[in-house]
């Protein structure tokens, strides 16, 4: 198990170091492709030998604390110098912040280092390297092609692909040991390095804008550090270790909550939820494969995970309460802004939020079945949201417009990519597949909840209509003919191709996640939710029919492809203009004898859903429900 | 339930929807007819309707069409077969809201823009009556404590008395989901146009005809939902609906189309208040 | 037995399109006049669908010009097969009174193949009705 945990932590630090300083692409694209190959393999291997737990004294030679340790301070004054270089007061403010707490966290509060085990693996740390591990090698895959493209595109003669490479592959790296960490300082130090990539990844075309949208991401990022360090010195005073394991199951008494609040206030930051959602909006400005990473499948996967991971210690509490309404709220306030937005990136951002807060609501209700749903959302929104992402940025490099209203119709133009976008966006909404199963669980674990399931009724509600038009759009055009496939470099098909048939294959296999991987997780505090017979998940209140429904599901979509097939030799007339009609297509006469071009836009419903409208409202609600939380911890 | 049960009941379902949903089509519209002084067409009349447009010539806008129409007819075919199986409410909803949406993906596929303003017109009303929609399935669910079939049907009490409000707000959703006025505004049947045909208008043929039965699917589906309300006897089931949909159809007569906005702000501001009392009188229990 | 049960089906559901190709509308009134109360169509079925893509019969009423003739080519080719075309009123036949004038084209038949011609100036609804179901008897017999 050394070997592995090795493999995922420390290995990518090293790969990242070669890519940084290689300057031959092809060689660089190697590393990229073995360091991913290796992740995937040592992920799947460690599934063999789950749960397990160690504590390393060495790494590469030298003590482990140490190096963390004097890592920890670099990495924050790395930040403190970029706080100065950017003249940003909150950097340098929350900065100062953390180091003074860590010099006080070390040097005068830990007497011995007694956390023990430092690294230590349960079936939910396993989810989530599987994820990092496979999806981000995907990912990082993919953006091989994709770079080159975009440094063809702007004319770079010296090319930055070697930090590119190098920071996603250090970021790998950290998100795998942040998972599987125990010891909340090393916790901490890796939840720093993912600020510093995410920083660095943002700004990364170095222009005016991108530039200023980096910093915003690094002091929000900060603010979320800041309070992560304040938890801890708390945490410290009251409970004398700083083992997530053991405050998990200490017994609460004095201020043990005001940290836990602390801890999610902390999430709720990383993961970008309201009133902290303009980094990630912002964030969009970087290149594709970095959103698709950090921005919708693991980065902001960390404060989902905390808050799962402090589940069992705050069960039945009002923290808890005020975390589920607030994720419901977010889920509700992020769809709501999706529907206003016609940006493709920008609508993805938000469904991530929405999605996120989505599982804050699952791990706030903190019912087995409300976990259940919250680590079936994580898993499935990863993936399908990983390739939307990619296939959006296929789509931008094509069509250099990243508007929803810029890909009507194409299909004419990227048959498959768009064919492979529309079954992304089934995986998002439908059933059978893993997203809707989470979220049928999410609502029935909710019923009990008055505000919650109205919030999240109105939410699932809204939900489908950004994703629906936005399919709808993609096939816009009239085909008929034969079917023709576009030019793509191989490792962009790869990519795509096998995050799809992961979305849609996992979603039918979902029954045997859940007894294999998900019932383990809980620990004896939760009952059992549901019982698998046969493909079933079953419970006395509800049944889902995962196996059976994707077999119907599998045959109507063979009948409906035949259907297509059939209709392909129909005769095709134009499109309804009234009579009107050119032999152009899309084209009708108009006055004066001219053809004009028949030309229909989505309905944004800007002026109830617009984003200037609707954000002071919604950021000054998350705002007093942030106050809440907080309140009623102390 | 056993396997032979089971496979009887999805058969019965299969064959049994579509027969409701076009009986009470032809009844829909002599019932009308009388209303508007005429006298309306024979009762068979939707099934030859559909016949004829199964029998006519294969034309498309978009071939993509054809996979929509008959997505949309599977998925409103599994929801009615999950219904007579008696299976979980939600599930059923959702699969019927996938059958949905194909047909706005379907009608958005086509640029006339009769046909896009009508998709979106469709999904700004699938809008309105989804969240009262899961709102009325948990409120059964706090009734009866289980979101299955099984469990209202071994329930004592008609919920109709326990869940009037609901109730109403389920009819919300069907006048919506029947497309009858003042909520018609993405297509309506026969000859009351203002987008030409809207959603439908670039389908023509036999997918017209896929649609068409889909819909009589989707009506027995939400005919079936109102029936759980008087769950108990079978002269009162039959009572209840016979009652909604004389309203409806009532309602349809006498209230003219109107915009979005209208029927958004309507139904949610009356669907959701009434709902969220009715919610709370029963937490309270 | 299935034609049969098509056949009947096509003769008990015709739906149609009415266009006036520039009629002074005295037909039209009658054509709509059919649909009321008064004279109720709809006991056989029939339904005023405004769209060429779903319709069975096409009403035309008017003479054709040069400018609606590409209309009136375009709605027929839109229309699904099997179709019956019914001209309506004297100027749908041969242009009526406003034949000699020089945008007319004169006559539906001139662009579209007729298949029943009902002729008055303006046609009465019960002619009108006539001519539709002696063009329902001619789509019942229309082999697919």
């Amino acid at each position: 198990m050394e070997k592995l945990t090795f493999i995922l932590i420390v290995l990518p630090f090293l790969s990242a170091i070669f890519c940084y300083i290689t300057p031959y692409r092809k060689l660089r694209s190697s590393i990229v492709m073995a360091t991913a190959f290796l992740l995937i393999m040592s992920s799947l291997m460690l599934i063999r030998i789950t749960p397990f737990s160690f504590s390393p004294i060495t790494v590469i030679g030298a003590d482990i604390h140490h190096i963390v340790l004097i890592l920890d301070f670099l990495i924050l004054f790395l930040i403190f110098y970029f706080g100065i270089k950017h003249h940003n007061l909150l950097i340098i403010i929350f900065a100062i912040l953390q180091i003074v707490l860590l010099g006080y966290l070390e040097y005068f509060m830990i007497k011995e280092q007694t956390v023990s085990p430092i690294f230590y693996c349960d079936y939910l740390s396993l989810i989530m390297i599987l994820i990092i591990s496979i999806v981000g090698s995907i990912i990082c895959i993919q953006s091989i092609p994709y770079m080159k493209n975009h440094e063809e595109h702007l004319e770079l003669r010296i090319s930055r692909e070697p930090r590119f490479f190098g920071v996603m592959l250090l970021f790998l790296g950290a998100m795998n040991g942040l998972v599987l960490s125990n010891d909340l300082l090393f916790l901490y130090f890796f939840f720093e390095i993912t600020t510093l990539c995410s920083f660095l990844l943002i700004g990364h075309d170095n222009t005016e804008r991108t530039i200023r949208n980096a910093v915003r991401a690094l002091w929000m990022n900060s603010l979320g550090g800041a309070l992560f360090i304040i938890a801890l010195v708390i945490l410290n005073s009251q409970i004398g270790a700083l083992d997530m394991q053991k405050i998990i199951h200490t017994p609460k008494a004095g201020l043990w909550f005001l940290p836990i609040a602390l801890l999610c206030f902390a999430a709720f930051t990383k993961s970008a939820q309201f009133p902290f959602q303009s980094w990630l909006l912002g964030a969009m400005v970087a290149p594709t494969p970095v959103s698709a990473l950090l921005h919708s499948s693991t980065m902001v996967k960390i404060g989902v995970y905390l808050v799962l991971r402090l589940g069992p210690a705050i069960q039945g509490t009002f923290l808890t309460h005020c975390v589920a309404i607030f994720g419901a709220f977010t889920f509700l306030a992020a769809a709501a802004l999706a529907v206003g937005q016609s940006n493709g990136k920008k609508v993805l951002a938000y469904s991530t939020i929405s999605n996120l807060g989505l599982i804050f609501a699952c791990a706030g209700i903190n019912s087995s079945a409300a976990i259940t749903a919250g680590i079936l959302l994580i898993i499935f929104h990863a993936i399908t949201k990983a390739l939307l992402f990619l296939c959006v940025g296929v789509i931008e490099q094509h069509i250099e417009s990243r508007d929803i209203e810029d890909m009507r119709g194409l299909y004419s133009k990227m048959p498959v990519t768009a064919l492979i976008t529309v079954i992304g966006v089934i995986t998002m909404i439908m059933p059978p597949f893993g997203l809707l199963l989470g979220k049928w669980m999410a609502i029935e674990a909710a019923s009990r909840n008055i505000f919650v399931i109205i919030i999240l009724a109105l939410g699932s509600a809204l939900t489908v209509m950004y994703w629906a038009r936005w399919a709808g759009i993609l096939m816009s055009d009239p085909f008929a003919g034969k079917f023709k496939t576009e030019k793509q470099p191989i490792l962009t098909w790869v990519s795509l191709v096998s995050l799809c048939l992961g979305a849609t294959l996992l979603s039918m296999i979902s029954p045997w996640l859940y007894s294999r991987m998900i019932i383990p997780t809980f620990n004896e505090k939760y009952l059992q939710s549901y019982t698998v017979t046969r493909g079933i998940l079953e419970n006395p209140s509800g049944s889902f029919a995962v196996i059976p429904l994707s077999i119907l599901a599998l045959i109507g979509f063979i009948v409906s492809v035949l259907a297509v097939r059939k209709a392909l030799r129909a005769r095709v007339v134009p499109p309804y203009l009234s009579g009107v009609q050119l032999s152009e297509p899309g084209t009708f006469l108009g006055p004066m004898n001219q053809p004009v071009k028949a030309e229909a836009k989505n309905y944004y419903l800007s002026s109830i859903f617009g984003e200037q409208r609707l954000t002071i409202w919604v950021n000054l609600a998350a705002t007093v429900l942030i106050t809440m939380l907080i309140g009623g911890a102390l | 339930m056993s396997m032979s049960m089971q496979i009887l009941l999805v058969a019965l379902g299969v064959v049994a929807g579509p027969l409701i949903g076009g009986l009470i089509g032809g009844l829909d519209r002599i019932i009308t007819a009388r209303f508007q002084s005429r006298v309306g067409p024979p009762i068979l009349q939707p099934f030859y309707d559909v016949n004829k447009l199964l029998a006519k010539e294969y034309i498309v806008v978009n071939a993509w069409q054809a996979f929509c129409a008959y997505s949309y007819l599977a998925a409103s075919m599994i929801s009615v077969a999950l219904f007579f199986l008696q299976s979980d409410m939600l599930v059923i909803y959702f699969v019927q809201a996938v059958g949905a949406i194909f047909l706005v993906v379907g009608a958005l596929s086509s640029t006339s823009p009769y046909s896009q303003v009508g998709a979106h017109r469709e999904l700004l009303q699938m809008l309105a009556y989804e969240p009262l929609l899961v709102l009325v399935i948990i409120g059964i669910y706090i009734e009866t404590g289980s979101f299955k079939i099984s469990a209202v049907y071994s329930w004592d009490k008609p919920l109709l008395l326990k869940l009037p409000f609901l109730f109403v707000a389920l009819g919300f959703a069907l006048t919506i989901k029947l497309r009858k006025s003042p909520f018609d505004l993405s297509t309506s049947h026969h000859a009351h146009q203002e987008l030409v045909k809207g959603v439908t208008t670039d389908y023509s043929g036999p997918f017209l005809g896929l649609i068409e039965i889909a819909h009589w699917y989707d009506v027995a589906l939400f005919l079936c939902f109102c029936s759980l309300f008087w769950a108990t006897n079978i002269a009162g089931m039959i009572i209840l609906i016979s009652i909604t949909y004389f309203l409806e159809i009532l309602i349809d007569n006498v209230s003219a189309r109107m915009t979005w906005r209208w029927m958004l702000g309507n139904v949610w501001a009356i669907g959701l208040t009434l709902s969220l009392v009715n919610l709370i009188w029963l937490y309270q229990r | 037995m299935f034609k049969k049960l098509i056949k009947n089906s096509r003769m008990k559901s015709p739906w149609l399109l009415h266009f006036d190709c520039g009629s002074c509308n005295g037909c039209d009134i009658e054509v709509l006049a059919c649909l009321t109360p008064v004279y109720d169509v709809e006991r056989f079925g029939i339904i005023n669908v405004g769209n060429p893509m779903h319709a069975d019969l096409f009403l035309v009423t008017g003479t054709v010009n040069s400018r609606n003739s590409m209309v009136l080519r375009n709605l027929y080719d839109q229309m699904p097969n099997p179709k019956v075309v019914v001209a309506i009123g004297s100027c749908g036949l041969s242009g009526g009174i406003f034949r000699e004038a020089y945008n007319v084209v004169g006559g539906v038949d001139k662009i579209i193949p007729v298949d029943v011609y009902v002729p008055g100036c303006p046609a009465k609804p019960e002619a009108i009705i006539d001519g539709v179901v002696a063009g329902l008897q001619k789509y019942g017999r229309i082999v697919n």
